[in-house]
């Protein structure tokens, strides 16, 4: 069998479940080898449910660097002739991997929704068309969150990383954190989603983020109150904005353009609630309730809080 | 300072694509610029405009000329420049071999800066940017929100989980560009009747072997069947229906 390098992430003490997933997706390739970097992260990284990990540990590794995490995978791959290198399409998995595969020379296939023996499936033109590969030459592959259930966690064997840390000249001068406490978009797995049927940004604030609280979600919008300054593009799902696949995905006050479906008809579950029976997102809705928003968010937000 | 921008031309697809023999029916598409592209040409042109230098947009693209008057409106922006590889057989899904031939042409312009955009809307691959960085062996920053400029040091700011990660280099660095980067201004109508006097080449180039991986068959994705509205009399009573069927028919609560 040949080898699979899975890259994985650390956020705290654990493992991110998005490379628990990708561990797992590996496990059905072959032998697979998992590489961590970072800086403090050993005691987290022997988490990643791989046979074998590779630690590479060091100060300069403590943020995401390009030049340094791309050498670094790029020497496992040399040491462990592996043929796949396989990783979470996180911010740091989308803009690593085609780095890498130019580094060594293969395929890239970048945030696939399936992947696995059969092949791999990637959307075109913002999820309105899926296209579907089964390379056989080397590739590196970033997956999306959510496409499928994390692996066990189980303590393989653990060495550290013996190759070189080449220099790079990007410094991350500092971590800005911004909303601390909310769920991340692209992690989440309830996302509520407010649009321009909220009427102003206060409304935002008032009806979609306890609401998000209350489930444990992320709190998304569509482009046009983006738009309208109502709140940063950080939260804006859609084509121009961020593809979102969680669980369950509440639409509210958003009419579902084309653009905005885009970013999340892969949820496994929609629920929309617009006062227009017309409103294109009905079509992709699991349940649809036609209503004043203004009448139906305060009583779901009060039965779910009990 | 010396700016090279990327401008990929992609089809505008606001229409139902079409499927024919497990290929998308490209036939009747429409070429503009990559919305991610114009903040890249917006901010290259801000920095021009701030301390002086020279902004060349380079695009890889197939021997259509039905494209040149959109890259002229980015030249009305005030680009200095442009230069068109025209490669028989062009197709946007090839980051691999595409990053290959624009490296090529861009090694010898000596950039201090190559910015382009963070993706771009038809394959959604964004690969290309990182691609070419390693290709010319400098470091790169992508889906930057926010890019500053202080004499020969720039601040990336990019949106990572949880947080905005804030990093500085020296040039020369290839960045891409997150939506919001700036606002992309309306160009007057001088500066779109001066464009069409800038330099704008046309270069030949030939097809690349890359490393790129082939699609098999493209499909339409599985139509979500509109799902049930759930009724009721009140308010109270269609939301205690809806988060009945969350919990047991959709087990999501
Ligand atoms: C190139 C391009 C890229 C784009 N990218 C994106 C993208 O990434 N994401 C995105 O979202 N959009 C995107 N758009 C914009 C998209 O086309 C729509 O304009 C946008 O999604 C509309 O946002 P909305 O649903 O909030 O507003 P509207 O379309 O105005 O819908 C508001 C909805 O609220 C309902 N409503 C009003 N009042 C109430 C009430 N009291 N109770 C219940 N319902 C109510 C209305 O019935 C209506 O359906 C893009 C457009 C283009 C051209
Ligand atoms: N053919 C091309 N010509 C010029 N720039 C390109 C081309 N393809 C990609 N790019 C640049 O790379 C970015 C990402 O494209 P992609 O990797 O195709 O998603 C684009 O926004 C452009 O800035």
């Amino acid at each position: 069998m040949s080898s699979v390098v899975v890259v994985g992430e650390v956020d705290g003490n654990e493992v991110k479940d998005v490379s628990q997933q990708v561990a797992a997706v590996a496990a059905g390739m072959g032998d697979v080898v998992g590489i961590v970097m970072g800086k403090n992260i050993a005691e987290a990284a022997m988490k990643l449910s791989t046979s074998k990990i590779i630690i590479a540990e060091d100060d300069t590794l403590e943020n995401y660097d390009p030049v340094r995490f791309s050498s670094i995978v790029t020497q496992v791959v040399e040491q462990t002739n592996a043929t796949r290198v396989l990783m979470g399409a996180t911010t740091m998995g989308k803009d690593l991997g085609p780095r890498l595969a130019a580094e060594l020379n293969w395929g890239y296939l970048g945030d696939c929704l399936e992947a696995g023996d059969e092949g791999f499936v990637r959307p075109n033109y913002a999820g309105k068309v899926l296209a579907k590969s089964n390379p056989t030459n080397p590739v590196v592959v970033s997956i999306r969150n959510n496409a499928y259930p994390a692996g066990e966690s189980w303590s393989g064997t653990v060495e550290n990383f013996s190759g070189n840390i080449p220099d790079s000249n990007l410094t991350t001068a500092s971590i800005e954190k911004i909303g601390a406490g909310t769920v991340e978009l692209t992690e989440a797995n309830i996302v509520v989603s407010g649009g321009r049927g909220l009427e102003s940004p206060e409304n935002y604030e008032e009806h979609i983020r306890p609401l998000a609280n209350a489930l444990g979600a992320a709190a998304g919008a569509s482009r046009a109150i983006v738009d309208a300054g109502w709140v940063p593009h950080s939260h804006q799902v859609g084509q121009t904005g961020k593809t979102v696949t969680p669980d369950l995905y509440l639409a509210i006050g958003i009419s579902g353009a084309i653009q905005h479906l885009g970013g999340m008809s892969g949820s496994k579950f929609i629920v929309a609630i617009n006062k227009d029976a017309e409103a294109p997102i009905f079509k992709v809705a699991d349940y649809g309730i036609i209503g004043d928003l203004f009448e139906i968010v305060p009583v779901l937000k009060s039965k779910l809080d009990n | 300072m010396n700016i090279v921008v990327l401008v990929k031309m992609v089809p505008d697809t606001e229409s139902r694509l079409e499927i024919v023999d497990g290929k998308v029916n490209e036939s009747g598409f429409k070429y503009m610029v990559n919305p991610y592209d114009e903040f890249a040409v917006e901010q290259a042109v801000q920095f021009k405009e701030a301390s002086g230098g020279k902004v060349t947009l380079v695009s890889l693209f197939s021997n259509d000329t039905s494209i040149d008057t959109d890259l002229r409106k980015m030249m009305a922006i005030g680009a200095d420049e442009a230069i068109v590889l025209r490669q028989d057989g062009y197709r946007g899904d090839r980051p691999s071999a595409n990053a290959k031939t624009i490296s090529d042409a861009i090694s010898e312009m000596n950039a201090d800066l190559v910015i382009g955009g963070v993706q771009g809307i038809d394959y959604y691959q964004g690969a290309t940017g990182p691609m070419i960085a390693h290709m010319l062996g400098i470091p790169h920053v992508s889906g930057v929100t926010n890019l500053e400029m202080n004499g020969e040091k720039f601040t990336a700011k990019r949106q990572i989980e949880g947080g905005l990660q804030v990093i500085e280099c020296s040039g020369p660095v290839l960045i891409t560009c997150q939506k919001d980067m700036t606002k992309v201004r309306f160009p007057a109508l001088k500066d779109i009747m001066m464009s069409k006097r800038k330099p704008f080449e046309n270069r030949e180039v030939s097809l690349n072997e890359g490393n790129d991986v082939n699609t098999d068959e493209c499909s339409l994705p599985p139509a979500r069947g509109g799902g049930v509205i759930i009724d009721g009399e009140s308010a109270e009573e269609k939301v205690d229906k809806l988060i009945e069927k969350l919990k047991t028919e959709a087990k999501v609560l």
